[in-house]
């Protein structure tokens, strides 16, 4: 079953997409952990397939982007990595 | 009386009317948050949460517990119908009467202890309060509590925490509008990227939270105010894994290390009714976490007036402003901080014209905030005569000081992009009192109200037959 994630950019514009990127992403699976939030890497692209894990974009002040793009977790990176 | 915890602030709540118990499971994920938040902006009852989705039986939250001034006097021990002016000269009564803490050895916080790989932050039902905002906020309504390595002061204040993942939450401690906290943290530990020890108190009892949200002067340990306000000691017991002291009745303690890792936090919807952009706080990591059986968490939903926040700021930021501008000779009858301004606004009464006092003002009250100064025939605590004064006294062209190149707050929801980068933004007075040279009889004109051009005599005769000619 295809999980939920969010995460929040200053503009949708700089949201990059590929293989490699590295974001602060929180995890929307319902129940008491929801919201976690982890460091990843992960492939992101603009199109969102019915069986790929989606991400939400939040912008800075929260609004939430209408478009969906799908996700690919490769990677963690730990608690709080540098930047 | 004096509440030793909330528990017991809540059973007194439920005598007068001033808290709803909500049976059905709710939701923590936004739901808590809106029914907190239409109870707010309805001035409606606090909000006591005895299911929680996700969470065992026993487990509460605690909503908006002084968000009316009904409350925060009954917290005080006085009758819920005390008027703001008496909670601001009891606050001041008590505040020049502090009582230092006890340490207890046995406490009610201690019925459970979480250490290390135990502590798990998602035991508790943190609530997701506004949609959109960066995380779960365990803290919104609590207390830091953070020691001046250099001396004995110890300070409480009130600074937003959330979650992270299950054993870390971001502490708002910024250089860009520093509190007490974050004097202490970024000046003794940061710049060796040194941890420091931290407790936080979520659920303390009624007056030690309202101590520990109020702004007392730099270096001033709140407990001790906490203690003159309750008229007793606060009991204070020593944290599992360092030595700071906490309240012993708190609901839930939380305790470990500020750590020098600065990350994103937020956003969130804020005490002045609007939620801006994300931040960069540093993290805590939690070590410990203690609690009492059947916990409950508090929680204030900060947003559109009124709430908490801003009822506790109209009583101590109007005394602390009162008292300031006392002690520069201005002649200042009374200040009041109304909340539905959000505390963004300052209402002062004077002897005499304002006109002469601008300058004084402008040097000495600080911040970004808008002063409105009235004559002393002008009820600060009234509204409608606040905005009448402004309306019809306030000269457009000779009456408003803009004062540049002041201190914003990093959450003026006005600042420009260059004025938050900067932190420096703007003040404005205005003046709505008569001119200095205006004579009383032939120049000032004269109020028409009921109170100022009726002769007392027949004041009386209609207050006499007020009921008897139909009137309620």
């Amino acid at each position: 079953m295809s999980k939920q994630y969010d995460t929040f950019v200053q503009s949708i514009e700089d949201l990059p997409t590929g293989e490699g990127v590295r974001l602060r992403v929180r995890d929307l699976t319902p129940g008491r952990c929801k919201y976690d939030v982890r460091y990843v890497e992960a492939t992101v692209t603009t199109s969102a397939l019915p069986e790929d894990d989606t991400l939400r974009i939040r912008g800075p002040k929260g609004y939430l982007y209408p478009q969906c793009y799908s996700i690919k977790i490769t990677g963690e990176l730990g608690e709080f990595p540098p930047e | 009386m004096i509440f030793e915890d909330n528990r017991q602030f809540i059973e007194v709540l439920a005598k007068t009317g001033d808290v709803v118990r909500v049976k059905r499971t709710v939701d923590w994920d936004l739901e808590a948050g809106a029914i907190v938040a239409r109870a707010n902006e309805a001035k409606g009852p606090a909000v006591l949460f005895e299911q929680i989705k996700d969470y065992p039986s026993g487990y509460r939250l605690f909503g908006s517990p002084l968000g009316t001034y009904r409350r925060l006097a009954i917290a005080l021990g006085l009758d819920a119908d005390t008027s703001p002016k008496t909670l601001q000269n009891e606050f001041e009564r008590r505040t020049e009467s502090p009582i230092r803490p006890v340490v207890v050895k046995d406490a009610p916080c201690k019925q459970n202890v979480l250490l290390r790989e135990e502590v798990d932050l998602y035991r508790f039902p943190a609530p997701m309060v506004h949609d959109g905002d960066g995380g779960r906020y365990i803290g919104t309504w609590h207390m830091v509590i953070m020691k001046d390595p250099d001396s004995d002061w110890v300070n409480w204040g009130m600074y937003r925490l959330m979650v992270h993942n299950k054993n870390h939450v971001g502490v708002y401690l910024t250089l860009a509008n520093p509190n007490q906290g974050a004097r202490l943290f970024f000046r003794h530990y940061f710049p060796n990227r040194e941890p420091m020890p931290v407790a936080i108190a979520i659920g303390a009892d009624p007056l030690s939270s309202f101590a520990a949200a109020c702004r007392f002067r730099a270096r001033q340990s709140e407990v001790d105010y906490a203690g003159g306000l309750r008229g007793k000691p606060v009991e204070l017991v020593k944290c599992e894994t360092n030595d700071l002291l906490v309240p012993a009745h708190s609901e839930v303690i939380l305790e470990g290390m500020i750590l020098p890792t600065i990350v994103d936090e937020g956003p969130f919807g804020e005490a002045l009714g609007y939620r801006h952009g994300m931040e960069r706080f540093p993290v805590m990591r939690v070590d410990a976490i203690t609690y009492r059986d059947n916990p409950m968490l508090t929680m204030t939903c900060m947003g559109m007036p009124v709430h908490d926040s801003h009822i506790v700021e109209s009583i101590s930021g109007s005394v602390n402003i009162k008292k300031r501008l006392r002690s520069e000779g201005i002649p200042v009858q009374d200040v009041f901080l109304p909340p539905e301004m959000s505390l963004y606004a300052a209402v002062i009464s004077v002897q005499g014209s304002g006109s002469n006092l601008q300058e004084q003002l402008a040097e000495t009250v600080m911040g970004d905030l808008k002063f409105l100064v009235v004559n002393d025939d002008v009820d600060v605590f009234d509204l409608n005569q606040v905005l009448h004064a402004f309306a019809t006294k306030c000269h457009p062209g000779t009456g408003i000081s803009v004062v540049e190149h002041q201190h914003a707050a990093l959450l003026s929801p006005f600042l420009t992009k260059g004025e938050r980068a900067t932190g420096k933004g703007a003040r404005v007075i205005f003046d709505c009192t008569w001119p200095p040279g205006w004579s009383r009889e032939t120049d000032t004109p004269m109020r028409c109200s009921f109170k100022d051009v009726y002769p007392e005599e027949i004041r009386e005769r209609v207050l006499r037959n007020w009921m008897d000619d139909g009137f309620r």
